[in-house]
């Protein structure tokens, strides 16, 4: 019913599917496209949890419907490092314990880097208010701050002021 | 929470929405920026049998000054408003506001007139048109019509809006130099619904005030002051006065309670970048 092949960029590559029009962009991710790292939470845009960028901009990819996307740029976690390697923020994450269960990070590490992007030198407070549009149930926020902190100082030393 | 099946009608112009609206009347809804639109289908409170997308009309991704006005096409997502470099000069209300208009991810897709459509009182975008005193633009594939945006909220959610009507545009007036505003709001994580929001517009000694998520519609009220003592004071006798809903989010003795400090609040700050710019 109301069936359409939804094609765009993922993570650099052209994917494309058939999809019904009622299904998210999430879903269609998860289920059609089968890369797993958006995570599905609360599913009306308040946890973060399926944060995706699209055409560079973040967004919740469970309010958009897949058919919306085509032809668009999307980039998804498994997009921000090579594979079997991690980010220098995935890293910071690992090293300052900034998840336990691990089920919001992929919609946090893109809202960090959408916030470094914007902000290269960001205050603790800033970071705060930057993440605050994603929910964690384990970590109390402390150690993701701490690690986004740490990722913006370091890309400051090394890019001598601008952020990649 | 999965959307029940529906016809998606991509369209490319005005023209095409308004004669599928003509068509479909009730059973079709508009999908601008669908941040408020898919939670709704998702629980199924609404489960419309065809959805007109406008995301890609270009003829509706307007905005900008034009006469005494700040004019919004259906199309402007409102973070395209919140990053223009001549806001803060233009609507400084809504400069204030959009940081507290849910978080940036929502702010990237969702429209200025998705929020005016889905008449949320505890909207931003609502309270400030309400409180500016702008208006709204419905067109229809007959003609088009303006509507204040007093008449235009009838009930919480609730529009004067017709089946067959979009809503091509919103305008906030645009006020002189002489202007100062204020915006303080309450909500029990920044970015989530407002439980209190209060908009200030002042001009001379002329206030208008508004306060979001107290009832069913914005309330808005005018008063003369000439001190912040007296502004405080009408403040006062309308948080005493005003009828204040109650609701498992706080109780009307709270809201009452927010609706004074962040009045005061709101008041001071406009009374504060009066006297910044006489400087």
């Amino acid at each position: 019913m109301n069936k359409s092949i939804v094609k765009f960029n993922f993570n650099g590559v052209l994917r494309q599917a058939s999809c019904e029009s009622r299904t998210t962009l999430l879903d269609f991710i998860r289920h059609d496209l089968g890369a797993t790292g958006t995570h599905a939470g609360c599913e009306h845009g308040v946890c973060g949890a399926c944060n995706v960028l699209l055409d560079g901009q973040i967004i919740r990819s469970c309010l958009m419907f897949a058919c919306q996307a085509e032809g668009a740029e999307i980039k998804t976690v498994e997009g921000i490092a090579q594979a079997g390697e991690l980010s220098d923020l995935q890293k910071a994450f690992n090293q300052h314990h900034a998840l336990q269960c691990g089920f919001c990070t992929p919609g946090f590490l893109l809202a960090a880097e959408d916030l470094l992007k914007k902000n290269p030198n960001p205050n603790e407070i800033q970071v705060r208010e930057g993440l605050s549009g994603n929910l964690c149930r384990c970590t109390g926020y402390v150690g993701i701050v701490k690690a986004v902190l740490e990722v913006a100082q370091a890309r400051l030393t090394i890019n001598g002021g601008t952020n990649a | 929470m999965k959307t029940a099946p529906f016809q998606m009608h991509h369209v490319n112009s005005q023209k095409e929405v308004l004669s599928l609206l003509d068509q479909y009347g009730e059973d079709a809804r508009i999908l601008a920026g669908g941040q408020t639109l898919l939670p709704v289908l998702a629980m199924r409170i609404a489960s419309p049998e065809h959805l007109i997308d406008i995301n890609q009309v270009d003829e509706l991704k307007y905005f900008g000054k034009k006469e005494n006005f700040l004019v919004v096409g259906a199309g402007v997502r409102q973070s395209e408003l919140e990053a223009w470099s001549e806001l803060p000069k233009v609507q400084p209300l809504l400069q204030m506001m959009f940081p507290w208009v849910a978080h940036s991810p929502i702010r990237n897709r969702g429209t200025v007139c998705g929020s005016i459509a889905h008449a949320d009182p505890s909207a931003e975008m609502v309270l400030a048109l309400c409180v500016l005193g702008g208006v709204v633009v419905l067109m229809t594939k007959q003609g088009s019509r303006t509507v204040p945006a007093q008449e235009f909220f009838v009930g919480a959610l609730q529009t004067v809006r017709q089946p067959n009507e979009l809503i091509t545009e919103v305008r906030f007036p645009i006020f002189d130099q002489t202007a100062t505003f204020g915006f303080a709001e309450y909500g029990y994580r920044h970015g989530d619904f407002a439980v209190v929001a209060v908009a200030v517009c002042k001009v001379k000694n002329k206030w208008s005030i508004g306060f979001g998520g107290i009832d069913d519609c914005v309330v808005v009220h005018h008063f003369d002051a000439s001190t912040l003592e007296e502004a405080s004071n009408k403040v006062q006798t309308l948080t005493t006065s005003l009828e204040v809903r109650q609701d498992p989010s706080a109780t009307s003795g709270l809201r009452r309670h927010l609706m004074l400090t962040l009045g005061h609040q709101a008041c001071r700050q406009a009374i504060q970048t009066d006297k910044e710019d006489k400087r």
